[in-house]
């Protein structure tokens, strides 16, 4: 999970790499550290730094890491002859390693060999029962060969043992929205906001789910997370802007006729709505005419 | 009679989806089509704009629900109104309809009854460089009397077409020189409004 400054951060690096400013090695890590998936650029500027000796001695130790790295980008990128040179390198430096053997197995997944993947990741485990990546990876190839109740088993299974893991939570969270099940996102969402309560992504996601489930209590949930999004993001989240204005309007459709003991106060939905105008007002000028209508359709 | 209505699609609003699902391989995309009847042949739905919707958590309503009041209400001033939805499934070899698609297309049935969906081809995408193929990446379905979504039979071949037939000539182009980084979805401009999910300068 990368936070917006990180991004920008990113994204410059990679402009200055891409436009031949150099910086090709600070750009991997940078990748490496955030975990994010940028698997064509990786390819490209790992192999021009591995191809080159030069470059590839300056690296020292690191060279190592940077063949993992291109391996595995190589791999989602389709270029199996590159990932398999990659780990043939890698063999010869550390013959006996279990963290090389991983890479043979996602070799094998590359190409589609799932069973023979599955043979190989067993065998791991046998050795590291605890080995988060390959309970991972064998989620992985469920969700891969379209087997997602599989997928959805193992990582339950996965996080009875391992339940500090928000990514795989995440990954379960996001999974269960796929399928429509709601009730067990919101359930996934509760845990991460409980483990990590200041993290604003939880607190939107949690609440669109809720908006999406429906029905009085969980509106006026929803509508209590997006304003605690709010808060947590200093009043910059777009979504939960909106998120705010679709659940008063909600909330005012479901209600309608019913006894209202406790009266909505409008204050949270005006604030929101002034917010987005001033936002669309300074970045998106031509789509302010669409926003004020929109929320003008919403205040029924 | 929803059986013989035929759906032609622009150029820009077919390379617009197509190049979307290319930006984002590895999670499912979806796209709503804008367009009118013919006003000169009225079996013959005119799509001619396409706004590319999310990339992620397609099973939300939060987002769906803003980005179709404001799809509508822009396109509405021109006359257009949402006439289709276009879905890419996550997975390579997954080319059924699944049901979120199949939810989404039915509310968008309200708006317009009518309402086709078109469900990303992937082997065809992936063969497009090689061949001479003029027809659509994307595969036509159709509600039937039972409000059932099916797949348009053999003769789909003729039921939707591309305004211009060289679309996948110029698709392809598009493809070897990267222009799906250049694609805004909703999703992106919801993350900075900055963003124009309109996309105005892709096409000049």
């Amino acid at each position: 999970m990368v936070s917006k400054t990180e991004e920008t951060q990113l994204n410059r690096l990679e402009n200055q790499v891409d436009n031949g400013g150099g910086g090709a090695w600070e750009y991997l890590c940078l990748v490496r550290k955030l975990k994010v998936r940028r698997s064509e650029k990786v390819l490209k500027y790992g192999l021009s730094i591995l191809n080159d000796p030069k470059k590839r001695s300056a690296l020292g130790p690191e060279e190592w890491t940077l063949y993992e790295q291109v391996a595995i980008a190589a791999m989602d990128c389709q270029c199996l002859n590159v990932a398999k040179d990659c780990i043939k390198a890698l063999l010869k430096k550390f013959p006996e390693s279990k963290r090389v053997g991983r890479l043979d197995g996602m070799l094998l997944e590359a190409k589609g060999s799932w069973a023979e993947a599955e043979k190989a990741y067993s065998s791991l485990l046998e050795d590291n029962p605890l080995d988060q990546v390959i309970h991972k990876r064998k989620v992985a190839m469920a969700k891969a060969q379209g087997n997602i109740s599989g997928a959805i088993e193992s990582l339950n299974k996965y996080l009875e043992i391992f339940m500090a893991d928000h990514d795989a939570w995440r990954e379960l969270a996001e999974i269960y929205v796929s399928l429509q099940m709601y009730k067990q996102a919101a359930f996934c969402y509760e845990e991460l906001i409980l483990s990590q309560p200041t993290v604003p992504l939880y607190h939107l996601a949690y609440a669109d789910v809720l908006y999406t489930l429906g029905g009085l209590e969980n509106l006026q949930t929803s509508k209590k997370y997006y304003a605690s999004t709010i808060d947590l993001t200093g009043g910059k989240n777009t979504r939960a802007l909106l998120g705010v204005c679709l659940c008063t309007s909600a909330i005012g459709q479901v209600s309608k006729g019913k006894n209202k003991e406790d009266k909505e106060s409008p204050e949270l939905q005006s604030l929101a709505a002034k917010a987005l105008e001033k936002e669309y007002r300074q970045k998106a000028d031509d789509k302010l005419g669409l926003l004020t209508s929109a929320l003008r359709s919403l205040k029924i | 009679m929803v059986a013989e209505l035929k759906y032609e699609i622009s150029q820009n609003a077919y390379i617009k989806l197509v190049l979307h699902t290319l930006k984002h391989k590895t999670t499912a995309v979806n796209g709503i089509l804008l367009g009118r009847v013919n006003p000169q042949n009225d079996s013959v739905v005119e799509i001619t704009d396409s706004v590319p919707l999310f990339h992620s958590n397609l099973a939300l309503l939060p987002s769906l629900e803003i980005a179709l009041i404001m799809i509508e209400e822009h396109y509405g001033s021109k006359g257009l109104g949402i006439v289709g939805y276009f879905h890419a499934n996550e997975r390579f070899d997954d080319a059924e309809l699944g049901i979120v698609a199949k939810n989404i297309g039915d509310h968008i049935c309200r708006y317009f009854p009518q309402a086709a969906m078109f469900l990303l081809d992937n082997k065809k995408l992936e063969a497009l460089p090689m061949g001479k193929d003029q027809s659509p990446v994307m595969q036509l379905y159709i509600r039937d009397a039972s409000k059932n979504w099916k797949l348009a039979g053999p003769d789909g071949g003729s039921r939707f077409v591309i305004k211009e037939p060289a679309a996948n000539a110029v698709l392809s182009d598009y493809i070897s020189s990267e222009k799906w980084q250049d694609v805004v979805d909703f999703d992106d401009h919801l993350d900075d409004i900055k963003k124009d999910w309109l996309n105005p300068e892709l096409f000049k």
